[in-house]
């Protein structure tokens, strides 16, 4: 659980993020908002933390509030997993 | 394990549906298509098979097949009912609006809403395309307010396949301007005759003709909050689910379509005389044919493929771009190398061909355009 950060953002490097495009995926880097994840994008990163730390999205929680920076990713996924 | 051959309860529902389609459905098709008219009482007809709710549970008066058997099904339908635009309007009732409220609605929306839209009693459309944001959905301008009484929905939608005649309306609008997808979109359902707003007669189109489409109005329309389809901000995730499921089993459809096409054709092939022997013999005419003979299979492995992963509960986002692609692509083709082999007979009269053609041009239209979807397959492939 500790490494929720680094997990996801590997994830995003090595699947369609590519950071001498974007400049550097820092903690508070905004993905969303940005554009840097877009919608299709984002269906895949849901997927990813769905298998990876095993837990299910509501339709309502796929949302930049939840999902725009690695902090906001890691305190989503920590709330979910209790 | 991998068995490709269909379960019994599969081949007896096949049978079932093409039996009644070719009896009940088939009649007069080519006459409807030609006036646009949609006859709702061989949707009621449907209804009595629970045809619009196949893949609605048991418990909510549905069928309760999964997404496999609704391809084999939908496969059924377009194979034995030549009223492609009565198919059409029952399977964009059933992908786009009844497979977001069973899978997203409350308890007591499902048990208001899917028993009436199984059994032929309501139809259902759904509204998301706007004037200015097609293939851009989530761009919308329709926005909801949230006030004391519930939301006031103020937009303008059209495409709406259904719209005229629909007792029931699946729409989306923008609940938190600057989030779009991620949370910024609602879904509402409303119904006619319970809130305020305009819907259109139908407007004239290209193909699936008896299929009716049309506009929405919505001019402060107030919809209590029981109206939302799961939470606000959900609209994005609902929409797009419905979508994959559209893009998966609505070409089942056109799969049984060019079966049943494909059939006639050979057989036309094989006596139409030119020189005295079939124009079958000649490899100009045989190759064309076995080449969609393989492309029709391709599509068909992929959609009850990408059917099996929604049934399994995979991500099925790229397998549904893929299907869908490869589906309207080989349609196209298939309805043009049609056009040529009845030369002059389609080209003058009201043929079955013709309509086909342009039943295959909306295909790489809806549910994502060809353009589209393979973006969303170049994402996946890391190359955007
Ligand atoms: C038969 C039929 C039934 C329909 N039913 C419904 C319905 O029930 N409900 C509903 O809400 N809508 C419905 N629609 C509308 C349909 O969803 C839209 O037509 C579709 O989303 C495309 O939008 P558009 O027509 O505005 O084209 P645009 O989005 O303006 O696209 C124009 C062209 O640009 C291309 N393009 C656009 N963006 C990109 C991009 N990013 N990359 C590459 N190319 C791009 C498109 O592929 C297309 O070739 C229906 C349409 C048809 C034909």
């Amino acid at each position: 659980m500790d490494n929720i950060k680094l997990e996801v953002k590997k994830f995003l490097l090595d699947s369609f993020v590519n950071e001498s495009e974007t400049g550097p995926i820092e903690d508070e880097t905004p993905l969303l908002s940005s554009g840097i994840v877009d919608s299709i994008s984002s269906l895949q990163l849901v997927a990813f933390l769905e298998e990876k730390f095993n837990f299910q999205f509501q339709p309502h929680e796929v949302d930049q509030d939840n999902l725009n920076t690695l902090n906001l990713i890691e305190e989503f996924v920590k709330a979910k997993k209790g | 394990m991998i068995d490709f051959s269909l379960s019994k309860e599969q081949e007896s529902l096949r049978e079932e549906i093409i039996a009644f389609s070719e009896e009940t459905l088939t009649p007069g098709a080519l006459d409807r298509d030609k006036a646009q008219f949609f006859d709702r009482s061989l949707w009621e007809a449907c209804g009595q098979l629970k045809l619009p709710g196949m893949l609605v549970k048991k418990e909510y008066g549905g069928r309760g097949l999964d997404a496999v058997s609704t391809v084999v099904a939908l496969e059924a339908l377009g194979y034995g009912s030549a009223d492609s635009g009565l198919n059409f309007s029952l399977a964009a009732h059933l992908l786009a609006c009844v497979v977001p409220i069973q899978l997203f609605g409350s308890e007591e929306q499902k048990n208001y809403f899917l028993p009436a839209l199984s059994d032929g009693r309501w139809i259902a459309a759904n509204a998301m395309t706007e004037a200015s944001s097609g293939s851009d959905a989530f761009n919308m301008e329709a926005a909801a307010v949230k006030g004391p009484e519930g939301y006031i929905l103020n937009g303008h939608k059209n495409f709406c396949s259904n719209g005229p005649v629909a007792d029931v309306v699946l729409a989306y609008f923008t609940t938190t301007p600057g989030k779009g997808f991620f949370g910024g979109i609602s879904a509402f359902l409303l119904e006619k005759g319970k809130q305020d707003f305009f819907a259109s007669e139908k407007v004239e189109k290209f193909g699936v003709r008896t299929c009716q489409m049309g506009e929405f109005r919505f001019t402060d329309t107030l919809i209590g909050g029981q109206g939302l389809l799961g939470k606000e901000g959900a609209g994005g995730m609902i929409f797009n689910t419905s979508m994959e499921w559209e893009r998966i089993c609505l070409g089942a459809l056109h799969l049984g379509a060019m079966e049943k096409q494909l059939e006639k054709a050979i057989s036309f092939a094989r006596t139409r005389k030119s020189g005295g022997k079939s124009i079958a013999s000649n490899q100009a005419v045989s190759h064309p044919l076995a080449n969609l003979k393989i492309q029709i299979e391709s599509a068909r492995l992929l959609t009850l493929k990408a059917a099996w992963k929604l049934d399994a509960g995979k991500p099925a986002g790229m397998d549904a771009a893929m299907a869908k692609v490869q589906l309207s692509e080989t349609f196209r083709s298939f309805a043009t190398q049609l056009m040529q082999l009845y030369a002059g007979k389609a080209y003058r009269e009201e043929h079955e061909a013709q309509q086909l053609l342009r039943d295959a041009v909306g295909d790489s239209l809806y549910s994502g355009t060809t353009e589209v979807l393979r973006n969303i397959l170049a994402t996946h492939m890391r190359l955007k």
